[in-house]
């Protein structure tokens, strides 16, 4: 049975001649009905009981806690103690830091979570004086143990506009790329803090994140992360304006496809698609090199990423229309 | 083989051992000579550098390779009387203890299984288990009609959702549509907006993502009580989700592009009838890009393993812009052969993520959705109420899928009835 840290007998009057329905409670012959032990019945029973008083006590929190601790997805149980800890800790930093503290423990055990970061972010919000380096160590340790875990990547966003604190993530980003090249939340996140600089410091960046991007390709070319990453750079910073230099980087991973009539040795593959693709996206953009996004499209088609053939033929209908 | 031992060698190293290599060298040619001898053409995993992604995928694709090769010539049919069992089994006992974990989504598992019934088992969603659905749902409602994750629980939009959908698949039996609070709900949506076009998932601490957005809608359109007001700059902050891969993100702040909140994104846009607002070709790229060669299936995110459930999630956002009329962004006939080899198994009934996971409720839905998905073409009809139609490409001997509205996950019929019927009770 469950070890209380708090005496919640005088609870059992007040349930005492309510009928028993809730969270814990499965009626006779109810569908989906959940057989559940013991202990569980003995958690939620406790916690429908402060509930139903909406008390918010110490010992109010402590049975959220021991409710959210059986079932991390209990948003009632999450949104209940938000009230109780508003209510007893006010703008109280030290109290407030001590439930952060609660919720770095649960988060390590927790990874899957959702609702540990809408409350985190509810929790910062009310905070007097929340600190950003506060929020790094439980961060760092939720994607070392999973390198793309969605959630953490997007809390860290929310925290670095909540804070406006940018400095450090463009090195963060990059260890994670070191260790992993194929990361793709990683790459992204990189993108995200290019998005966040003013327009002329983003366009300053750029050329550097380029050469960035092309020294990760040479590592690993058939790597869909930078190749998008690139054209995310050109597109979205650079007014799509692809430079000679760049055609001539990702023509070097492009094989034979642009010179099937010439005189390329015939063991000449593409070492990467996505250089194909790429490559096809600049030609695409004007009449004349149209012919050679039609040959690069031909050869994905046929030989290099052939279970997209249908985008790709929709790519060539477009370029002849 | 020597080269295919090594890295077997070096996999045991560094999943199974934990002895991560620094991977800074660069692939040198000799390496990629190989490619010509290798026995399919596409670009060859095996040259790439040795990471967490790589070392996964190849786990993966070696399984998926096994299964293809084990079943190569034959033609491979749906189980549908085989998951059948799983899923009227649900139906009938009680649950086990470890399902508490779903204490909060109790009308989701609800939804799942009898979605999945009525997909592959049309005719095995009985009478009597529609009146059991419809009295827990609408018991969950009382007092004020807003649905939640079970009883005495706060009300929550997620699961608002999965429960007009769960009550969509009951034929209005015993007039239950007729039980449904609009009114409580739509002055509830009301609440949960956000100024920015979003929605809460319940008040006041819930997450605030295209998700929301999309049971919102979805439910709204379902019961025909949209209005302009509801809408309000909705698309302003779906539009902000597109990334520069193509995909769409959770939130505003430069998500990385996903699966699950690409569909979102993209149906409720349906629903608002404003698919040209967003980067239509860019976000074909990336649906199209989810589809691998050496698995089949479809992946959620870049660099991703495959899984089973976006087979819906990526195939039902492809079959929205192929009723829109901007062509078929996935491999249906190769996506088919992922779910029928890889997803499910004569030992264990029910479908699943990939070989070697368990089946569950979550993925059996949304597989049998995505399977469905890979029978048809679809065409919406024009119009601020534009439903899809669906009309048949494929017919297999052995079963016979349900056409499924992509925008809502139900059965094309069943919700056309429950619009229709909402339509009329204004």
């Amino acid at each position: 049975m469950v070890e209380w840290k708090f005496d919640y007998s005088d609870l059992d009057k007040i349930t005492e001649n309510k009928p028993e329905t809730g969270p814990g409670v499965s009626e006779k012959g109810e569908l989906c009905g959940i057989m559940y032990d013991d202990e569980y019945k003995e958690i939620m029973r406790v916690f429908r009981g402060v509930l139903s008083l909406k008390e918010k006590s110490e010992r109010a929190l402590y049975a959220t806690e021991v409710a959210i601790l059986a079932v991390p997805a209990f948003y009632t149980a999450w949104n209940y103690r938000f009230d109780i800890v508003k209510a007893l800790y006010g703008d109280s930093g030290d109290q407030l830091d001590r439930e952060l503290d609660w919720l770095d423990e649960f988060t390590l055990a927790n990874p899957k979570n959702y609702q540990i970061w809408s409350y985190r972010q509810a929790v910062l919000k009310v905070h007097p004086k929340p600190i950003f380096r506060r929020e790094l160590p439980i961060l760092a340790a939720m994607l070392d143990e999973d390198s793309k875990n969605y959630h953490v990547w997007s809390y860290r966003r929310w925290c670095v506009q909540f804070f406006g604190v940018l400095d450090e993530e463009l090195t963060f980003a990059d260890a994670l790329i070191v260790r992993d090249v194929f990361n793709n939340s990683a790459w992204c996140h990189r993108m995200f803090v290019m998005k966040e600089l003013e327009v002329d410091l983003a366009q300053r960046a750029a050329s550097a994140e380029i050469e960035y991007a092309k020294a990760k390709i040479l590592i690993a070319p058939q790597n869909i992360s930078p190749w998008n990453y690139l054209r995310g750079i050109y597109n979205g910073i650079l007014g799509s304006q692809f430079d000679a230099e760049i055609v001539t980087f990702a023509l070097a991973f492009a094989g034979d496809v642009f010179d099937a009539h010439g005189d390329a040795s015939p063991t000449a593959n593409a070492q990467s698609s996505f250089a194909l693709e790429f490559l096809a996206a600049i030609y695409s953009q004007n009449e004349e090199t149209a012919p050679k996004a039609i040959a690069a499209y031909n050869a994905l088609s046929s030989k290099y990423d052939p279970i997209r053939k249908s985008l790709w033929d929709h790519k060539i209908a477009r370029l002849r229309t | 083989m020597a080269r295919r031992n090594m890295k077997r060698l070096n996999f045991i190293n560094g999943s199974l051992l934990g002895r991560k290599r620094v991977v800074t060298e660069q692939i040198h040619l000799e390496e990629t000579e190989e490619q010509g001898q290798s026995e399919v053409d596409v670009i060859n995993i095996n040259m790439l550098p040795e990471t967490e992604t790589v070392c996964d995928r190849e786990e993966v694709i070696r399984d998926c390779q096994e299964l293809f090769d084990k079943f190569a010539g034959e033609a491979h049919d749906l189980m549908a009387d085989f998951h059948e069992r799983y899923l009227l089994w649900a139906f009938s006992d009680m649950l086990p203890p470890q399902m508490k974990a779903l204490e909060a989504s109790q009308p989701w598992i609800i939804y799942w299984i009898a979605n999945s019934l009525k997909v592959m088992c049309p005719g095995s969603l009985t009478t009597d288990t529609q009146r059991r659905i419809c009295q827990k749902l609408l018991k969950i409602a009382e007092p004020d009609g807003l649905f939640a994750g079970g009883q005495g629980q706060l009300p929550n939009l997620l699961c608002t959702y999965a429960s007009i959908a769960a009550l969509a698949l009951c034929d209005n039996v015993d007039d239950c549509w007729e039980q449904i609070d609009r009114k409580a709900i739509y002055n509830w949506l009301m609440k949960l907006k956000t100024p920015d076009g979003g929605f809460r998932t319940c008040l006041e601490v819930g997450e605030c993502d295209t998700r929301g957005i999309y049971c919102a809608l979805a439910v709204a359109q379902m019961l025909q009580i949209m209005t302009s007001e509801l809408c309000q700059n909705v698309k302003f902050f779906l539009i902000r989700c597109q990334t520069y891969e193509g995909g769409f993100g959770a939130c505003p702040q430069g998500d990385e592009a996903h699966g699950g909140y690409t569909f979102c994104a993209v149906a409720s846009l349906a629903i608002l009838n404003e698919i040209p607002v967003m980067n239509i070709e860019q976000l074909m790229e990336w649906c199209s890009a989810r589809q691998y060669n050496e698995e089949k299936g479809l992946s959620g995110r870049s660099n991703k393993l495959v899984d089973g459930c976006y087979s819906y999630w990526i195939g039902a956002t492809s079959a929205i812009l192929e009723a829109h009329g901007y062509g078929d962004c996935i491999n249906k006939p190769q996506l088919r052969e992922y779910i029928l080899k890889c997803c499910q198994s004569s030992g264990r009934p029910g479908l699943r993520d990939k070989p070697g996971k368990s089946p569950d409720f979550y993925h059996t839905n949304y597989i049998a959705l995505g399977l469905s998905i890979t029978e048809y073409s679809f065409e919406a009809k024009k119009g601020p109420d534009a439903l899809v139609n669906s009309s048949r490409i494929l017919r297999t001997p052995e079963t016979d899928l349900q056409p499924i509205n992509p925008v809502f996950g139900l059965p094309s019929k069943d919700l056309a009835d429950i619009i229709i019927f909402n339509k009329d009770r204004l």
